[in-house]
């Protein structure tokens, strides 16, 4: 805890000197590296979506600026880094040449209309493949696949597998998957829904409840910064992650996931994960998933 | 029994003062953040952000109050009594989840000003009225008989008179509007709050982060109820 | 629909005890408010302001996570009775401050010249007349109390609105849960406001 709180002032001191204007050394040149290497498509079809986004030169991004690891924004530099927001940055570059996003809030509430009306391009926010949600979206991937972990106080006893938490209080974000996903492994657990990860947290340390379930990814940066915190065995649930898209597009779909084939191919989706989930799950990056795998996508 | 209690008082506050250093909330390295600029930077966008949507909101429902506080039909007056009665939370879930379903998906800024500013027209017509009602109705007519029109008795001795007696509850009222804002906590409009919210994700400071807010929130307020008193001051000095 | 009912409960719960408690606050506060006591009424005015002009929100968010941090911690369901009670209680306290100033300043001072003391003019001359005036500014209070409590769903308490919009999570039927989550707090609401009538036309 305390390392990290040293780089971040660290970091706001030393952007606070360069005016704010340029970004934490190290981290973002490895970023804008990778964003050189990113491949840009050649000839649009007129009249499709991705020749709209070319033209408009902005990729309208539906996504969060709270969510640690994926896309979360950094208050220094207002940057908004994680593996969703790289990966659609590189979409970006892939579509206009340049990695020029714009990032609009979405809930999981908003998202479908989000889509439906235009006011977003794609969405890159955990955003789970279910053949129900496909009705109303469509999606392109999956890009990423990860699943819903438990999380203790350490010396937590009696917790050991999902259907230990029947009966228990258990912590999930307001409107995440983790309320579906408990609800499904333990139906009489109490769950708390609270807003945001460090609430969360923070409401765990207090004892308000007798464990958190959340992404896997984001318990383990947790863990690695709070020493009061463990996870209990592997992830419960498989979800997979798509690119949300407007419903019946088709082609900006096949476009999307050609993308997507590509940079898995050249190993640029894998370097994306080192930069950003790799930085506190231990080992080699994973597999990415095969596009289309998931029902609904 | 002053002493007494202002001693009581402070062994409170030092206690409570204690048990949080205790528990390590008081760390120099969890209060440093707060002394850079970029954090203020970042918190002062968002209280922009605030006072940006308190302000929408205020002219709206204002202009609306108005409408309704001048309309003698009983819609108005009915609109009042159930928005008075309605949570704005409630209201912003129905432009959240209802209406985009219906085809009307307004950006997020509006998805929180529209509910705040419905709701806050039927207080701010309630103050309009009682505003209004609160001018001797002699005065009125002293009006009428120097050979103002009506219009001009409105204008000159009515509004005058109930513009100042009304600006406490408008100031206050302002207030309230200027804190509902916090509600775009819940539909993600980066507002004080919710910038505090991006803010303690990234810096994992909770508590120290809803502080340094509440502060923000309390300096900004303070200062819009000293500036009414100024005004108000001045006011009453023209009327004399 | 077991949830609906549910949360209904706990809003109910949680309007009456923090409206009964912010009541009893509020009279301590303006009785520091008003009194002659430099000091006290420092302390009054401090709390007035410091509650009135921060957003409820912030506070549940505050105590919610920070009391525990000092070593105080009861269940979510208290800790937001006592926030909003805190909350609330400012402006009960400003309610009955303009209701006693209503009064003649002319009432205290009679009373105090046939030899009263502070306290029994305040209990006999004073507060009978003031009663009158707050009534309404106090049923007003209520029903935006009913309304407040509503943002303890976003600590996690599982009120009205907070079932309401679980609920639709898993139906995916706004419109009819939400209007029904309204017409309960309308229901309430016009509940607080004949009972304000009745009182009104009793005092007047």
């Amino acid at each position: 805890m305390g390392k990290l709180l040293t780089s971040l002032s660290l970091a706001l001191l030393l952007t606070g000197c360069a005016g704010g204007e340029s970004a934490v050394p190290g981290s973002t040149t490895t970023a804008d590296q990778l964003m050189a290497k990113a491949p840009v498509a050649g000839e649009l079809p007129a009249g499709s979506t991705m020749d709209k986004i070319r033209k408009r030169g902005e990729l309208l991004v539906g996504g969060s600026l709270d969510a640690p690891l994926l896309s979360q924004q950094n208050p220094a530099t207002g940057e908004v880094t994680g593996f969703d927001a790289e990966l659609s940055r590189l979409l970006a570059k892939y579509i206009i040449g340049e990695p020029r996003t714009k990032l609009v809030t979405a809930t999981s509430e908003t998202r479908e209309p989000l889509l439906a009306n235009g006011t977003v391009d794609v969405i890159f926010q955990t955003y789970t493949i279910t053949p129900k949600r496909a009705e109303r979206v469509a999606f392109a991937g999956p890009y990423y696949e990860s699943g819903q972990s438990i999380a203790v106080r350490k010396g937590t006893s009696g917790v050991t597998k999902p259907a230990d938490l029947d009966g228990k209080t258990v912590i999930a974000g307001a409107n995440t998957p983790a309320v579906t996903a408990i609800q499904q492994v333990a139906p009489k657990a109490k769950i708390l829904e609270l807003g945001s990860d460090p609430e969360c947290l923070t409401a765990l340390k207090q004892g308000r409840a007798d464990a958190y379930v959340q992404d896997q990814s984001i318990l383990i940066a947790d863990a690695s910064l709070d020493r009061d915190i463990q996870l209990v065995g592997d992830p419960f649930t498989t979800d997979p992650y798509g690119i949300g898209l407007k419903h019946g597009d088709a082609e900006f779909k096949t476009f999307v996931n050609d993308w997507l084939r590509e940079i898995q191919r050249s190993g640029l989706w894998h370097e994306v994960w080192r930069g950003s989930i790799g930085t506190v799950v231990k080992g080699e990056a994973p597999v990415p998933p095969a596009i289309g795998s998931a029902q609904g996508s | 029994m002053s002493l007494v209690s202002v001693v009581v008082v402070a062994l409170l506050v030092l206690l409570a003062l204690r048990r949080f250093g205790d528990s390590g909330q008081l760390d120099f390295a969890k209060w440093r953040p707060f002394l850079t600029w970029p954090v203020w930077r970042f918190l002062l966008t968002g209280a922009w952000a605030t006072v940006l949507a308190a302000f929408a909101t205020g002219v709206i429902a204002a202009v609306f109050g108005l409408l309704l506080a001048v309309s003698k039909g009983f819609l108005a007056r009915w609109y009042v009594e159930i928005m008075r009665t309605v949570p704005v939370l409630l209201i912003i879930y129905v432009m959240l989840f209802v209406l985009p379903s219906y085809g009307l998906d307004l950006p997020l800024f509006w998805k929180l000003v529209v509910p705040l500013a419905l709701s806050h027209a039927a207080l701010f017509a309630g103050i309009f009225r009682a505003g209004v009602a609160s001018v001797d109705p002699g005065q009125r007519e002293a009006g009428l008989s120097l050979g103002l029109t009506e219009r001009g008795t409105l204008r000159f001795v009515v509004l005058p008179q109930a513009i100042r007696n009304m600006l406490p509850s408008l100031v206050s009222q302002t207030v309230g509007l200027l804190k509902d804002t916090a509600l775009g906590f819940v539909v993600s409009y980066t507002e004080l709050l919710y910038t505090g919210r991006v803010l303690a994700n990234y810096n994992h400071l909770l508590i120290q982060t809803y502080l340094v807010i509440a502060l923000v929130y309390l300096v900004v307020n303070l200062a819009l109820s000293s500036f009414s008193r100024h005004l108000e001051a001045s006011l009453a000095r023209t009327a004399r | 629909m077991s949830l609906l009912v549910e949360g209904l409960l706990t809003t109910l719960a949680l309007t009456g005890l923090s409206f009964v408690s912010a009541c009893l606050l509020g009279i301590v506060v303006v009785v520091l408010r008003i009194s002659t006591v430099p000091v006290l009424r420092g302390i009054g005015t401090a709390y007035v302001e410091t509650f009135q002009n921060v957003p409820l929100l912030v506070w549940l968010v505050l105590f919610v996570f920070g009391l525990p941090e000092i070593g105080i911690s009861f269940p979510l369901f208290w800790t937001a009775a006592v926030v909003i009670s805190l909350y609330e209680a400012a402006y009960v306290a400003e309610a009955l401050r303009s209701g006693v100033n209503a009064v003649a300043h002319g009432q205290g001072e009679a009373a105090r010249a046939l030899g009263l003391t502070f306290a029994q003019s305040l209990r006999h001359v004073v507060v009978p007349q003031a009663a009158r005036k707050v009534v309404q500014p106090l049923g007003n209070i209520f029903i935006a109390l009913t309304m407040a409590t509503s943002l303890a769903g976003a600590v996690g308490v599982v009120e009205l609105t907070r079932a309401a919009n679980r609920i639709n999570l898993a139906e995916a039927q706004p419109l009819l849960i939400f209007t029904g989550a309204g017409l309960c707090y309308l229901v309430l609401a016009a509940g607080i406001g004949a009972v304000v009538f009745r009182l009104e036309r009793r005092f007047a």
